[in-house]
């Protein structure tokens, strides 16, 4: 026998759960229809444009495998070297990301210097990872290093100047184990010797494999290279 | 560009024409000109980098473009039948003399941040009634598309104005905000922001000068879209532009008339406030 308390306590029980249902759906049209954008920080606002609002092509495969909105996603790297006017970050912070990138880096058990002239097209190279329209083929074409968008290297071909010149790099600085040791990383992370500096993570981004990177190095190395010729 | 290129022989007529319009709304200087004062100004060397450019600026197969959309815009057409004077670019319906330069605004009809694609496509749904799978609508890109030729002649009606995108809307400035956050937005293969290679003067990309964000002289240039890209053979658009970048950053393809397509508008046209457009420019 159902007691009057209990079904009252039942009664009582389902018009709360309608109430709570129906609190949920009208706060999923909240957030669906009336997100106030002038209540948001900048950065949440940012966020939410890039993720919730259709603004991208987010489900388009990349070459590395996977999807287009993982490139959005930012590491902590990233997300620390991203502050408005593009100001240097504080101190503790530039250390941590300092020390993130060194814990980062892979070396070779040696390093040697590979072949310079194909380290040469691999520094001349910006093919690769371009996605969205006419999505470079990393099928036909291996992918570059894009040094040369920043770097003066050798005289023969121009380079921009985001990063510094690199004339005689190798005549200049020698190639002792410890100097390639640092041009690696530096290719490798630069972060690990400059935080939060423009250059690309070439080797944790596996933009240039191990092999690339030695090609690279010859390129910067070799007494025959051209870059030392100067 | 079979039409382009025989059309250039004939080009000092269409300028002598284009002038005629600008000059009918009150506006007599040249995009070519607007240029020149800012050059004299600055000494730039990204203002400068292109001789050949300034040379054949006067030119500017644009200017054909311009001339193509003042016909489309005045004609009736869509399922409604009917121009595009009714529409309101922020300044009052078929008021078009600075619209551009007040864009992106806040519009209460939509209760949206509009840039001037978005508003053209809303435009030419809602009052001619076209859908947004018609060609007129649809094909965003190309000297020949109708949204290229609208967007250039309506543009051009701000040519030689200071760039002042209206904030009165709180709306307008929350997006202007999120788009300065999207701009030193860090991500992707290369670690990329807008940032990395506008945030200074004299920075090269190989052999390219960039524009700095930071100067409104250089930036007013750098935004001054629609304008003639010559490596394209096709006058484009800002939206195109906005995609190439994010292209180049190795980031997802940016969708043209989408929220974060706004956002960065808003902030990259404010950056240039108060400096000259050039309408329509011509670009490497
Ligand atoms: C987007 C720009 C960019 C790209 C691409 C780039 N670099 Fe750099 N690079 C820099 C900058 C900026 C620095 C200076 C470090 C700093 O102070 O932040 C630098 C520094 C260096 C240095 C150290 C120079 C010195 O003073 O000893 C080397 C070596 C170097 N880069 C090599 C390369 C190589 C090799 C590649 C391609 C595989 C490359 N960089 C790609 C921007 C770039
Ligand atoms: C790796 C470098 C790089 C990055 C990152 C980059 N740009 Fe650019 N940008 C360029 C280059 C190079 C040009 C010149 C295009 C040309 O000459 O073909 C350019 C051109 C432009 C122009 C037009 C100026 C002109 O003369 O054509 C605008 C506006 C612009 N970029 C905005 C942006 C925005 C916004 C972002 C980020 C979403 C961005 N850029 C990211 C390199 C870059």
């Amino acid at each position: 026998m159902l007691s009057r308390k209990r079904a009252s306590f039942l009664t009582r029980s389902i018009a709360f759960a309608a109430v709570v249902g129906l609190a949920n759906v009208a706060h999923a049209e909240e957030t669906e229809q009336a997100l106030d954008y002038t209540a948001m920080t900048p950065e949440a606002l940012a966020e939410h444009l890039l993720f919730e609002t259709n603004s991208f092509r987010l489900d388009q495969p990349v070459q590395e495998g996977g999807v287009a909105r993982q490139r959005l996603e930012q590491d902590e790297i990233q997300r620390a070297c991203s502050n408005i006017d593009g100001a240097a970050p504080d101190l503790e912070t530039l250390i941590k990301v300092r020390e993130m990138a060194e814990k980062s880096i892979v070396y070779p058990d040696k390093i040697e210097l590979g072949d310079w002239e194909r380290g040469r097209e691999y520094a001349w190279s910006g093919f690769g990872f371009r996605i969205g329209h006419n999505n470079d083929d990393h099928t036909t074409r291996e992918a570059g290093g894009n040094c040369y968008n920043c770097h003066q290297i050798g005289a023969d071909r121009q380079g921009g100047n985001l990063g510094p010149a690199l004339f005689n790099y190798g005549k200049n600085r020698g190639n002792s184990p410890e100097m390639l040791r640092l041009a690696y990383g530096i290719i490798y992370n630069a972060h690990a010797f400059f935080p939060c500096t423009d250059m690309p993570r070439i080797g944790y981004k596996e933009v240039l494999n191990q092999q690339q990177i030695a090609d690279v190095l010859a390129y910067l190395f070799d007494p025959e290279s051209p870059v030392n010729q100067e | 560009m079979k039409r382009v290129l025989h059309a250039l022989p004939l080009a000092a007529g269409a300028i002598a024409l284009c002038l005629g319009t600008l000059a009918h709304s009150g506006e007599l200087q040249s995009p070519t000109a607007v240029l020149q004062d800012l050059l004299e100004k600055t000494n730039s060397l990204y203002l400068g980098q292109s001789e050949q450019n300034l040379m054949m600026m006067d030119d500017n197969p644009s200017l054909w473009t311009v001339e193509d959309g003042e016909e489309l815009f005045h004609t009736a057409r869509g399922p409604n039948n009917i121009s595009l004077e009714e529409c309101d670019f922020g300044k009052g319906p078929g008021v078009l003399k600075g619209a551009y330069i007040e864009l992106p605004r806040y519009f209460a009809d939509t209760k949206k941040v509009m840039d001037l694609e978005t508003r053209l496509v809303h435009c030419m749904t809602t009052l001619q009634g076209f859908s947004s799978d018609d060609p007129e609508v649809k094909q965003r890109h190309g000297s020949d598309s109708d949204m290229m030729k609208l967007q250039t002649y309506i543009a051009a009606q701000s040519n030689g104005m200071p760039w002042d995108p209206q904030l009165d809307h709180p709306m307008a400035k929350a997006m202007l905000d999120a788009g300065e956050a999207l701009f030193f937005r860090r991500a992707g293969t290369l670690d990329f922001s807008c940032n990395t290679c506008h945030g200074d003067t004299d920075k090269r990309i190989r052999a390219s000068v960039l524009p700095n964000v930071n100067s409104p002289e250089e930036w007013s240039k750098a935004i001054s879209w629609p304008a003639f890209r010559v490596g394209h053979q096709h006058t484009r658009s800002s939206q195109h532009r906005l995609r190439g970048c994010y292209w180049q950053m190795r980031q997802p393809g940016v969708i043209a008339g989408s929220e974060a397509s706004i956002a960065l508008l808003a902030y990259w046209t404010d950056r240039a406030r108060g400096a000259p457009a050039i309408l329509p420019d011509m670009k490497r």
